[in-house]
């Protein structure tokens, strides 16, 4: 099986600050990470070849910094990284990166061989949209399954896919070529090995392509191929509540304080009587 | 607004933005009918027609033997409902379910659709949008008009939940957005509005590309947050699972359920399905007990429908106290026992205890 995962290069919005002054994202020095919802989908890509052999490429639209992502995938098992990247392709919104990440899945199933798989993860913690799988397959024409949790070939060569909704366990049998994109935490990553580590640093298994490698009109990438602007941002208003803070002398006190507050608050006392009493 | 068709990526088809009008909102059914959470998609597209009285509400059906439920999405406000009612949707497929709404919105030149962000909402609506060729925004908290252009402003915070950035998608059409379940109310019922039907046929049907081999119901017996009446929330400083047990009881005294923050979340206090904030669930019960949360803008925007808010934290500058209505400066644990207690008497006591307790 030839399967590709896809990855993002992502700040670490945990160690994000803010700078209320300017209003802006304080993200110098914020150290980049393999966005964490990713792994899932790594570690699907990697049972599926370990039960059935063939690759893994990982593929990733982003500037050239993200090669450290791919070699941390690399020291995964991954097999090879290809890295999609030019300055016209900065600015994209969702439509316009999952372009060059379907155009870059077609190049790889003619130059280097068919794609089986294209497995994505759940959202990425900077942008959090969850669209990046859905409109690869829209792009590819190849079936679409979310929410991923495990994985496997059956008789007729179709994919069994397990996945877990609001309302029930469901299993689907899938046509190849397709998309997977994974559930949050569905799969437990395995480890960087130091052997695949060495093993990338000699190998070198990177390959970048740029717009004309993937022989792409300018029109349809980065920010111009983009339906999508941002035409403001703002403080997110605040929601009006009343602030009320008291610090009690013992805990008793401060139990018979909140009761106060809430029995005397007409928009929850009522509520809290009929919980309490029943009809009121 | 004239668009310059030769600027655009050719793969898009070449369409002028003042030939689409009207507003969709898709309506996703299950075995009881509409779902609450599409039902309220008709609130952002109410807001969207005061700001564009020409444009009508269009509800979008579509499935089998879900005729019977066209007058619902009427009563709650939309103008007009567009049915597709064929066995061969009996069962859901993204592809083939995105592939109906795609033909219907290719006839029809919608101006506007959203989708509530359910998970089926989330798996196809992007690839609804992108077989369109147009934008999508996900996860909106809000949406608007630029009063200039016309354009529907879709909002929502990025990266962190401190912000709103106002997107939007100036020269393709439709212009698409989701919005999570709760993050807006149902518009009221009203029995006397009436609108009209248009009944929708297939010809072909797209090839699903996938079989549903299994199904399995998973029961859930307690209360779903998002419905929850009461919730006590529990965050990282509940430190242990007897933490948990006592913001249980207190739930429990009062119907309510237990959620999380993300911290508790992942220290495994609490159900990754019970996590409350931009990563997880939106949620608007009456009343929200905080306890040991500190307040972070990502939990907090689950909670900016709730009723009420009751913080307990040790930290007097936790960030929480300038979002709640009533914050208790202290330890939880003494604080949530002698609460159960006092809450306990009361309702042995009954209601006439509560003048005595006011009276104070
Ligand atoms: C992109 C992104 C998305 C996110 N999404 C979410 C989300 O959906 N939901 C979410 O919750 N978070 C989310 N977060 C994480 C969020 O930023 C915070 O890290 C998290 O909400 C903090 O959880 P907490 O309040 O439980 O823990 P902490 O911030 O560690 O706070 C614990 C609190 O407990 C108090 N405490 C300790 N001991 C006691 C005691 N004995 N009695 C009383 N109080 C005590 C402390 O004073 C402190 O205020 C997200 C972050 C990012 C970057
Ligand atoms: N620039 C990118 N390059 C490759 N894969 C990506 C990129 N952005 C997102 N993805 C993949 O798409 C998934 C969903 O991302 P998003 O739509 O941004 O929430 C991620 O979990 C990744 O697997």
């Amino acid at each position: 099986m030839r399967i590709v995962v896809g990855i993002k290069w992502v700040p670490n919005t945990q160690a994000v600050r803010f700078d209320p002054k300017t209003g802006t994202l304080i993200r110098a020095g914020v150290p980049s990470i393999v966005n964490p919802h990713d792994f899932p989908a790594i570690e699907l890509a990697l049972r599926l070849k370990d039960m059935y052999g063939g690759e893994v490429i990982a593929v990733t639209m982003a500037p050239p910094s993200a090669t450290q992502g791919l070699e941390h995938v690399l020291g995964m098992g991954v097999d090879k990284g290809i890295l999609l990247t030019d300055r016209k392709f900065a600015g994209a919104d969702t439509l316009a990166t999952s372009y060059v990440i379907a155009k870059g899945i077609e190049k790889i199933s003619k130059e280097i061989g068919p794609v089986d798989v294209a497995i994505f993860g759940h959202e990425t913690i900077d942008s959090s949209t969850a669209h990046i799988g859905a409109q690869v397959a829209s792009w590819l024409g190849w079936p679409y399954v979310y929410y991923a949790r495990d994985a496997k070939l059956v008789e007729d060569g179709k994919l069994r896919v397990t996945r877990q909704t609001e309302k029930a366990v469901e299993e689907y049998e899938v046509n190849l070529p397709a998309v997977v994109a994974t559930a949050i935490k569905a799969l437990k990553p395995r480890p960087v090995r130091l052997s695949y580590k060495l093993r990338a640093k000699i190998e070198k298994p990177i390959i970048a392509w740029n717009i004309e490698d993937l022989g792409l009109d300018p029109r349809c990438t980065g920010l111009k191929g983009s339906p999508t602007v941002v035409a403001n941002i703002t403080w997110m208003p605040e929601v009006p509540r009343k602030k009320i803070v008291y610090t009690p002398k013992d805990p008793r006190d401060a139990a018979r304080w909140i009761l106060k507050q809430l029995f005397s608050d007409e928009s929850v006392a009522g509520f809290l009587k009929k919980a309490l009493w029943g009809e009121e | 607004m004239k668009v310059n068709c030769e600027k655009l990526c050719p793969d898009w088809p070449c369409e002028q933005p003042d030939e689409f009008k009207d507003i969709w909102v898709v309506m996703e059914t299950d075995e009881h009918g509409i779902s609450e959470a599409s039902l309220q998609m008709l609130t952002p597209a109410k807001k969207i027609q005061s700001k564009k009285p020409e444009e009508k509400i269009v509800a979008v059906l579509i499935g089998y033997n879900i005729k019977q439920y066209a007058e619902i999405p009427i009563k709650h406000g939309a103008d007009k409902v567009i049915v597709v009612d064929d066995e061969r949707l009996k069962t859901y497929y993204p592809r083939v379910y995105g592939q109906v709404i795609v033909d219907l919105a290719k006839k029809y030149k919608p101006a506007v659709i959203l989708v509530s962000a359910t998970m089926k909402g989330r798996e196809m609506g992007p690839y609804i949008a992108n077989t369109l060729r147009t934008g999508i925004t996900a996860d909106c908290t809000d949406f608007d008009v630029d009063e200039k252009t016309g354009d529907v402003l879709m909002i929502r915070p990025p990266f962190a939940a401190i912000m709103l950035a106002y997107i939007k998608t100036p020269f393709r059409r439709p212009q698409m957005g989701t919005a999570r379940p709760n993050v807006f109310p149902v518009p009221p019922y009203d029995e006397s509005r009436t609108g009209e039907i248009i009944e929708e046929k297939l010809e072909t049907i797209m090839d699903p590309g996938m079989q549903l081999v299994n199904y399995v119901p998973v029961k859930k017996e307690e209360v779903l947050i998002e419905k929850a009446e009461i919730i006590v929330s529990v965050g990282k400083g509940i430190g242990s699972m007897d933490g948990v047990k006592l913001a249980e009881k207190l739930a429990s005294l009062l119907g309510g359920v237990v959620a999380g923050s993300r911290k508790a979340v992942d220290a495994g206090f609490v159900d990754p399905e019970r996590q409350v904030g931009q990563t997880g669930k939106s949620v608007k019960p009456v009343l929200y007990f905080a306890i040991g949360i500190s307040g972070a803008a990502q939990h907090m925007l689950g909670v900016r429908e709730a009723g009420r808010i009751v913080a307990i934290n040790i930290d007097p500058e936790a960030p929480i106290f300038k979002q709640s209505d009533y914050g208790v400066v202290g330890d939880y644990r003494p604080i949530l026992e002698a609460l159960i207690e006092e809450l306990q008497q009361l309702k042995e006591k009954g209601p006439e205890a509560i003048e005595e307790l006011l009276k104070e």
